[in-house]
């Protein structure tokens, strides 16, 4: 009965294909009314999606992507300059200092931040009383709002403040936190740090969660201990989780802003060494003599830069897998 | 595949109008701008813009915006306060969209961009019978170099002493009842205080800023507002005094990143012992810290030039606005002599307007430090200088201060610094 009407069916779409394909007597061709209105229902669904892709996100790309080529001022529209801002960025000490400053976030955050919230995450993994507190509280610097963070850690970290009174109570003496260049990008990544742990051992958590508990009793009676089944079974089993933390917190590293500005202050440290790529773009493209041409060069730099680090990081996680 | 055609070819019109969208935006443009002949009848509605004065002066905005309703009837006012936090790059978002009210609250830095772009009137045409009645000096802080006109109305006026903790003098060893009146004695004291604290307590805690080096003798800018010239001998030594102060601890360590809010913790938590204020800042003290409030003293403004700094705030009128002969009512309703007095009764400011300052307000004592503060700036008020050149922006000042601090470094010497600086502040001035 039911290949009787899946063959009805087919019969009926033959045929009408058929009329379809069938020449009309003016000889304009096959008749396409059914089939042009049925494709119309879902792009109609899509519309509203579409339009809000197209106005926020595309449309913003494709003008920066257009920018990038201008001398576009705030006020003042600019003229095509080729490849003008590209080739000052190459001579600009700040784009490179920019540049540096971003990819020493990415490879001193990235490490830290795919390793420690794993280490978390099997911390609170065991249903213990009390778990609840020591989970929720790792995850506290996740929702707390970055300028409360930033202004926080700026208090404790400041030549009078906690950290510094600590040191010089044990007799370390005070470190220019806020006032040393290398000090200073270092302070950052740890707030970077410290704010997404809790973020990255709620997806570790539910990677966890996914391990059969069989691998671990099999290894246990194997002789395995607790450091062996570590690295032979639930690194194994999390390991698309590692990759996903790794593309992810790599693409944030290198955008970083808030928390360099707030504690680099607007000038991005001493001399501004503490810049990064978007504190420049923001520097020098905003205001009312902020250079958007220029600042969208960077932007588009910043982006060629993230998108390489996420394929980057996709293409290790193929070879490791072939 | 044929169904696929008419989606792709809509994509592709959306890609090719996303690209073709931002391109039209580098054509001309209708600017739709108003008419810059501010003598028909004052009419219509008009918006206010403000920098963050809502919060505590509500009130008398509110009763600026009736009177000045009453007295035009027909006119309607729109007020709106911005918080000052992102000010520039609100009025920025505002003017590329085509969205500036029309009266808007400004500083002379941020006038010359938008009077650049054609956004600002020229009060010397539209409202030059309005000159007379303000401080000559201040009908001046409007014009920018390069350009005839005048493009804002001038507002109130802010300058203050310099406060220094007497507890930390004294306990230097220093007379606290001699604070330093000259740049020589400054560095000296600065240096002694640090010594004498093993460097646990600096007198300053800011890098030097451009009126600084404008207070210091240094000439800014050439007469034709086309280059900068703080890297001068002058400069330099200003620099090299500053990097001797910084070696020695008697600049702040944290003074490389310091911002102005920064510099007030520092003095109000004692950690340095002098800081420029205004008679606004007393309150402060006596409220936030009682100890340091015991202590303070206040001196004036140390300078070689003679005059003070001196900070002023405008209203400009917004050419594109469709009622001009309001908005330049307003604007100068708002900033005339009974509004500017009334206003300056209320906050630690001192109106631009001719003859305010010599009200018995701003001349008489009575015995209170606030009061002692307020008559002392009144009357450097009437030589202060804004040292800040109008076409310094905001990039510019991160370049000095970039500059400054590789100098403290030792990174480059100060003559170096100072010539990076006006290399990189002349070619911020080409750009804009």
């Amino acid at each position: 009965m039911k290949s009787t009407t899946a063959s009805q069916a087919a019969a009926d779409l033959a045929g009408a294909d058929a009329e379809r394909k069938e020449p009309r007597p003016d000889g304009r061709g096959p008749r396409r009314g059914i089939r042009r209105q049925l494709p119309t229902s879902p792009w109609l669904f899509a519309a509203p999606g579409l339009a809000i892709v197209g106005i926020f996100i595309l449309y913003p790309f494709l003008s920066t992507l257009n920018n990038a080529f201008t001398d576009k001022r705030t006020l003042i529209e600019g003229d095509y300059v080729g490849f003008a801002n590209f080739q000052e960025l190459w001579h600009d000490e700040m784009f490179w200092i920019g540049l540096r400053n971003s990819t020493l976030y990415v490879l001193g955050v990235v490490p830290a931040l795919v390793v420690l919230p794993l280490l978390l995450a099997l911390l609170v993994q065991k249903h213990i009383p009390g778990i609840t507190f020591f989970r929720s509280a790792f995850y506290t610097p996740v929702v707390a709002s970055i300028v409360v963070v930033g202004l926080i850690w700026v208090w404790m970290l400041d030549e009078r403040g906690l950290v510094n009174a600590l040191l010089e109570a044990v007799g370390v003496g005070k470190a220019g936190f806020l006032s040393d260049q290398w000090l200073l990008l270092l302070s950052a990544m740890t707030v970077t740090v410290w704010k997404g742990l809790g973020y990255y051992m709620i997806i570790y958590l539910a990677a966890l969660a996914n391990v059969p508990r069989e691998l671990h009793e099999a290894a246990a009676v194997d002789g395995a201990g607790a450091v062996r089944r570590f690295f032979s079974v639930t690194v194994p089993a999390v390991r698309s989780t590692m990759v996903l933390v790794a593309a992810l917190s790599s693409v944030a590293a290198f955008k970083v802003f808030s928390e360099v500005y707030l504690m680099a202050g607007p000038t991005g440290g001493p001399a501004g060494e503490d810049t990064t790529l978007v504190m420049l773009v923001q520097r020098v493209g905003t205001g009312l003599t902020g250079r958007v041409g220029y600042a969208s060069a960077i932007s588009v730099v910043v982006f060629v830069v993230t998108v390489a680090l996420m394929l980057l990081v996709l293409r290790a996680d193929r070879k490791e897998d072939a | 595949m044929r169904i696929s055609r008419n989606p792709r070819r809509a994509v592709a019109a959306g890609a090719v109008l996303a690209v073709l969208l931002p391109l039209s935006a580098c054509g001309d443009g209708d600017d739709g701008g108003g008419s810059t002949d501010a003598s028909g009848k004052v009419e219509g509605e008009i918006t206010f813009q403000t920098w963050n004065l809502k919060a505590n002066f509500k009130s008398y905005f509110e009763g600026v915006v009736d009177g000045f309703e009453k007295k035009y009837p027909g006119t309607k006012v729109r007020w709106i306060d911005q918080p000052g936090e992102g000010y520039a790059d609100k009025i920025s978002a505002d003017a590329a969209a085509g969205t500036l009210p029309d009266v808007v609250n400004v500083s002379p830095d941020l006038v010359a961009p938008l009077a650049k772009a054609g956004l600002a009137l020229d009060l010397d045409k539209s409202a030059s019978k309005y000159e007379k009645e303000y401080l000559p000096g201040a009908w001046k802080s409007h014009q920018i170099p390069g350009m005839d006109g005048t493009y804002a109305f001038p507002w109130y006026l802010n300058t203050g002493p310099l406060f220094y903790n007497k507890r930390l003098f004294k306990d230097a060893g220093l007379d606290e009842n001699k604070p330093p009146t000259t740049y020589d004695e400054l560095f000296d004291d600065a240096l002694e205080l640090a010594d004498k604290s093993d460097g646990k307590v600096a007198t300053l805690a800011n890098v030097p800023t451009i009126e600084d080096f404008g207070r210091y003798g240094v000439p800014l800018m050439n007469k034709e507002g086309t280059g900068f010239t703080f890297n001068d001998a002058k400069g330099v030594e200003l620099l090299t005094k500053y990097k001797k102060l910084y070696d020695a601890k008697a600049l702040d360590g944290q003074a490389l990143t310091a911002t102005p809010e920064s510099t007030g913790k520092k003095f109000l938590t004692e950690a340095v012992a002098m800081n420029p204020g205004s008679a606004l800042d007393l309150e402060k003290f006596k409220k936030d810290a009682p100890r340091l409030y015991k202590n303070i003293g206040i001196t004036p403004q140390i300078s070689s030039t003679g005059k003070d700094n001196m900070y002023v705030m405008g209203v400009m009128v917004n050419t594109k606005t469709k009622q001009t002969p309001a908005a330049v009512a307003f604007a100068h309703y708002v900033t005339d002599s009974r509004r500017q007095m009334e206003f300056a009764k209320k906050v630690a400011i001192f109106p631009s307007t001719k003859g305010s300052l010599d009200d018995p307000y701003f001349t008489k004592q009575d015995g209170k430090d606030e009061t002692r503060v307020r008559v002392a700036a009144a009357k450097s008020i009437k030589t202060a200088v804004n040292y800040t050149p109008v076409l310094f922006s905001e990039q510019m000042k991160v370049e000095l201060r970039n500059s400054v601090a590789k100098a403290l470094q030792g990174k480059q010497s100060p003559k170096e610094a100072l010539d990076n600086a006006v290399k990189n502040c002349d070619r911020l001035l080409q750009q804009s």
